[in-house]
């Protein structure tokens, strides 16, 4: 049971603690403070707790899809407000050497407001998953110690590793740091429209297609690093066609704000 | 010819040839195990499955070979659409207890 806990609660909190500790390092850059991702988890925590309560009724909507047409709603909301954020973004100091996280704020309200509601609706699907695995075992009533210690255990790992990611982006040099939380996000809004694709594929809205590609002899999602690169990129060793559409189309989006915002920069200059 | 009632008609026919088109397989969970734990299912034809949770903790319905993944609720049912697959086997199992809950689908 312990194991199984730490596994699960891992693979769930490790997806959404990536996603925000990119966030965080670009709001860190653009010296936001970071109220905003408090709000943000304490929503996105109450959402979660709900929806798991409503799981059964939501089950039910659309002919029995209505689970992945909600889960592919909230992740192409993540998608789309990705691709917002950049378009939104006042100009990056990109210098960690003057982003000095306490004193100045002035980073508009669109922007914290963006980045809030992508950790609440983030957190509000990976967390629904945790809720309703830990409600249903303490019903249950039977390994509860162990199931506790696992989740403990799976939750600190997955939290380090976010602050560790963290740590380690604003530690790149400073003119690698946009970059690469950038792309990085663009990988992010890619991954979470594709996810949205494959909800929508197993509820039979999009045509379901022979896989595109078969890498699971190179990484399988069985092992630790399938996992790990499903969590950061959205691997899938047999992704179909529209998953590998949706992936193109979300990490464009974000490419294509940004080079917006260079080119507004370069006018403005 | 009435040309409004033509498109009505096409509509229906598609409608029915899809639901026709789509057979059910039932899958219970009880004590964290599935029933059955072997899917036989036509290769080359998509599958609608139709799984029932008897316990009354939550499971998810979890696959990489099939590409799904889905919470059903204690003691209700849901649907997961599969296929249509090539001729194979395609482990699934229970996230949540998976050291029981294990089983493939067999396209034949």
């Amino acid at each position: 049971m312990l194991s199984n806990a730490v596994i699960l609660i891992l693979q769930e909190t490790l997806e959404a603690a990536l996603l925000i500790s990119v966030l965080a390092a670009v709001c860190y850059l653009h010296r936001f403070r970071f109220g905003w991702l408090c709000w943000g988890v304490v929503l996105g925590i109450a959402l979660a707790s709900l929806y798991a309560s409503q799981l059964q009724v939501v089950s039910e909507w659309f002919d029995y899809v209505g689970q992945e047409v909600i889960n592919a709603s909230l992740q192409a909301a993540v998608s789309i407000l990705l691709v917002v954020l950049y378009l939104v973004l006042p100009r990056s100091p990109g210098n960690r050497s003057t982003a000095i996280p306490h004193p100045a704020n002035r980073g508009n309200r669109v922007s914290l407001l963006t980045a809030m509601a992508i950790v609440m609706l983030t957190i509000t699907r990976e967390g629904s998953e945790i809720v309703l695995y830990l409600g249903g075992l303490i019903r249950q009533g039977d390994h509860i110690e162990a199931v506790l210690i696992g989740s403990s255990l799976g939750f600190g790992i997955g939290l380090s590793i976010g602050v560790l990611m963290f740590y380690g982006l604003l530690g790149l040099p400073a003119r690698w740091v946009v970059r690469v939380t950038s792309f990085l996000l663009a990988l992010f809004s890619g991954n979470m429209l594709s996810q949205a694709a494959m909800q929508l594929i197993q509820a039979d809205w999009l045509p379901a297609s022979q896989p595109v590609w078969d890498s699971s002899d190179l990484v399988s999602e069985h092992t630790v690093m399938g996992q790990l690169l499903y969590a950061l990129v959205g691997y899938e060793a047999t992704p179909p066609a529209w998953y590998v559409a949706a992936y193109v189309t979300g990490f464009l989006g974000v490419a294509a704000a940004i080079a917006l915002r260079r080119a507004n920069r370069e006018a403005l200059v | 010819m009435n040309f409004r009632v033509f498109p009505a008609c096409i509509v229906l026919l598609v409608a029915t040839t899809a639901s026709a088109a789509t057979p059910v397989v039932e899958i219970e969970i009880r004590d964290h195990l599935f029933y059955p734990d072997v899917v036989e299912i036509p290769a080359n034809t998509k599958v609608k499955l139709l799984i029932r949770n008897l316990d009354p903790t939550p499971e998810e319905f979890e696959s990489y070979e099939l590409n799904r993944e889905k919470v059903i609720a204690g003691n209700s049912e849901t649907v997961v659409f599969i296929g249509p697959l090539p001729a194979g086997e395609y482990p699934f199992f229970g996230e949540f207890f998976p050291k029981t809950a294990q089983g493939k689908v067999v396209a034949k």
